[in-house]
């Protein structure tokens, strides 16, 4: 059945044990990893100081 | 007047009292309560039969969580299909034709079955917007679409049941336009068109009922994803 994680982990060793498309646990984090770099992206680029343009007197 | 195609559509409205609530209203009127005395009649148990016939088909292959939600996915099945097939009658007006009324039951009802899953199996809710298997160089992509296809759910399910019911609806009135239109032009015309209309307005009421079934199965099945 899909998803179940009974004896698989033990395959995976390093980052593949915790990232993987396989396991449930795999899986969740691979969702969350997307989901915290799309965020850290919108919040870089919404708190980047803005360029004040520069006036000549 | 018919002004043009749409105006069948139009939210009808009578010394300003909006009559969409007495369509919405009126279905309850066809389906009978228990007896006084729990006696029964032919019409109850025929009721009863097809109530507890659809329950079951509906829920077979699912958990006994998702059983919880019969009565709502039922009775949301015989409104709706209430709703459309009184449509099916010259001259009714039929709410499942206003996409504000399909949004009201489909958002809400998605909103249910998402928030359902992320507070029982938060793991699992979140794991399920990567397909198992899937090449890690396509993992954000394919995440990105499935959080995509999970938003757009209630948007299908609304549009889809207002498109099916207005497209069948405006064809029905134009061929019948037609249809009389032709009736003293071209009378053998005129009875082929009408031959049409019968055999349209026999798959509209299919697609009523066929409509009705397919919203609610769609939320059962989302419903046995998040379970």
């Amino acid at each position: 059945m899909a998803g179940h994680d009974h004896g698989s982990q033990h395959q995976f060793t390093g980052f593949a044990k915790y990232f993987n498309s396989y396991t449930i646990i795999g899986r969740r984090n691979y969702v969350l990893a997307t989901y915290g770099s799309i965020l850290a992206l919108v919040l870089f680029f919404k708190l980047k100081p803005k360029k004040m343009p520069v006036t000549e007197k | 007047m018919m002004v043009n195609s749409f105006s069948q559509f139009e939210s009808p409205v009578f010394l300003t009292i909006p009559l969409i609530l007495l369509a919405l209203i009126l279905p309850w009127a066809f389906y009978p309560s228990r007896l006084h005395d729990d006696s029964s009649n032919r019409t109850l148990t025929l009721q009863n039969w097809f109530i507890g016939r659809f329950a079951k088909q509906l829920l077979a292959s699912s958990t006994p969580k998702v059983h919880l939600w019969a009565t709502l996915l039922v009775s949301l099945m015989l409104y709706i299909i209430s709703l459309n097939l009184l449509g099916m009658l010259p001259y009714t007006f039929t709410p499942t034709t206003q996409l504000s009324m399909n949004m009201g039951l489909a958002v809400p009802l998605w909103l249910a079955t998402v928030l359902v899953g992320f507070r029982n199996q938060p793991t699992l809710s979140l794991a399920h917007l990567l397909p198992e298997g899937t090449p890690t160089l396509l993992v954000p992509l394919l995440i990105i679409i499935e959080t995509i296809s999970l938003l757009i759910r209630p948007f299908a399910l609304g549009v889809r049941l207002t498109a099916n019911l207005t497209a069948g609806h405006l064809l029905i009135q134009l061929i019948a336009t037609a249809s009389l239109a032709f009736m003293w032009i071209m009378p053998a015309i005129a009875t082929l068109t009408s031959i049409l209309l019968l055999l349209l307005t026999l798959l509209e009421i299919a697609v009523a009922m066929i409509q009705a079934y397919v919203f609610v199965l769609l939320l059962s099945l989302y419903l046995q994803e998040n379970s």
